[in-house]
């Protein structure tokens, strides 16, 4: 139990520190560009931790990014639990710790989540689509195994020393 | 044969003599003897020096060279902490602009009482045009404060909290502005697209409107002062079956590069 507590809350930490790099530092080398670390550390979350501990760390994570949006309260949780749960159904379906496939889950969910957002506010954002953007969902393809397998990482040293 | 070397010796000294009297006073344009005197002076000198200016260049690259790759290495070492020195300086000095711009712009605006603040963060997603500042209510600022930059309005205060402040960027989906265009004096309301430009709605089709006009805050609502500048019209629309004209404007602040802003305290008294 203590070890679940230990492991999600160094989880945690690494959220902060992705959070950190996601609106301080990518921002201030180009403001409009955007990284999702966190699609990567959902893959991982569901490729190497139980489903409960899972959703509940996207829970609580996604109610920290709340504070760094203007979205509306609630919307960044239901867009990231719902991917959470649509990567879980995905886990039975096709191989997920394949990183092509975590990549391009990627820039899917990132494409998907810029869209409906831009669908739910009828934002002008896709029509002015830019380069930024297209630089973003590279870069969250190439991030999103990176997280993922810190997640694991992090999972397998946590059991190894309490081995 | 004494005798003779004596004239020999006095022919010579007389030629030089007059080639000394020839030439005196001439020093922009030397005569031709002396020229050949100087020509020939050269050639034994080069013939001379060359054998130990041949041996001086040999020790100074070659043999010399031990000390010269440390010498070098040294240099380069000073060249790069000048460049960084260089680079921080080219920093403090678009700061320094910044600051200048920021104070300019307060003396210019005595009439509204401005609390100057800077980005902490932008936001988390693409579509949402929202920034965290370092100031809050501990600094004076409040929900609904009108947020400005020097090149004109950025948006307003949306959540405080006692260090930081959320604002909500005009470029956003869900800011709207009573605004007006200032030559005409057409009244419409600016609203963000959710990308870099804003959308003036509301404004008749029959209304004239031209590419370049500027618009300013009409004052409407109370919520931002009076004539503080929006963006210009970049492109004007005309649909006969639609009321409105679809405008697009450009605002004049470039979103992407804000760092200095200012919160206007419009219910401060402003000091004398």
């Amino acid at each position: 139990m203590i070890r679940i507590w230990k492991f999600q809350i160094s989880l945690l930490a690494i959220f902060l520190v992705a959070v950190f790099l996601e609106v301080t530092i990518i921002p201030s080398f180009w403001a409009p560009l955007r990284v999702d670390f966190f699609i990567g550390m959902i893959i991982g979350q569901v490729i190497f931790v139980q489903f409960s501990q899972g959703l509940s760390f996207v829970v609580v994570a996604t109610l920290l990014l709340q504070a760094f949006s203007g979205a509306r309260l609630g919307l960044i949780p239901l867009i990231y639990i719902a991917i959470f749960l649509a990567v879980d159904l995905l886990k039975n379906v096709i191989y997920l710790e394949n990183v092509f496939t975590q990549a391009l889950l990627g820039i899917i969910f990132f494409w998907g989540i810029t869209s409906a957002i831009a669908l739910i506010t009828g934002s002008h954002l896709l029509e002015e689509m830019n380069i930024s953007l297209i630089a973003g969902l590279v870069l969250t393809g190439l991030i999103t195994p990176v997280m993922a397998s810190v997640v694991g990482r992090l999972q397998a040293a946590y059991e190894a020393y309490e081995s | 044969m004494g005798r003779s070397n004596t004239r020999v010796i006095l022919v010579i000294c007389a030629a030089a003599l007059v080639l000394v009297l020839l030439s005196a006073g001439q020093y922009g344009s030397s005569s031709l003897a002396i020229s050949y005197v100087r020509e020939g002076y050269y050639g034994f000198d080069k013939a001379v020096s060359a054998p130990f200016s041949f041996i001086a260049r040999l020790w100074d690259t070659y043999i010399g060279l031990v000390n010269t790759s440390r010498e070098n290495e040294e240099l380069r070492k000073q060249i790069d902490k000048l460049r960084v020195q260089c680079m921080s300086m080219n920093d403090l000095r678009a700061e320094n602009k910044r600051f200048r711009a920021m104070l300019d712009f307060k003396e210019a605006h005595q009439e509204y009482s401005l609390i100057p603040a800077s980005l902490l963060s932008q936001d988390i997603t693409l579509i949402f045009k929202t920034a965290i500042i370092d100031k809050g209510t501990i600094s004076g600022f409040h929900i609904d404060m009108p947020i400005l930059s020097p090149e004109g309005i950025v948006g307003k205060v949306v959540a405080v909290s006692p260090h930081t402040s959320q604002i909500l960027l005009i470029t956003d989906p869900n800011s709207a502005i009573p605004a007006i265009i200032e030559s005409t004096r057409v009244k419409g309301i600016i609203k963000g697209r959710g990308g870099n430009l804003l959308s003036l709605e509301y404004v008749r089709r029959t209304e004239n409107v031209k590419i370049g006009d500027c618009i300013v805050t009409s004052g409407l609502l109370g919520m931002f002062p009076k004539g503080l500048k929006i963006g210009y019209v970049q492109e004007v629309k005309r649909d006969v079956n639609k009321i409105f004209s679809d405008i697009v404007v450009k605002p004049c602040v470039e979103m992407d590069k804000i760092e200095g802003i200012f919160g206007i305290d419009q219910n401060m008294e402003v000091p004398n």
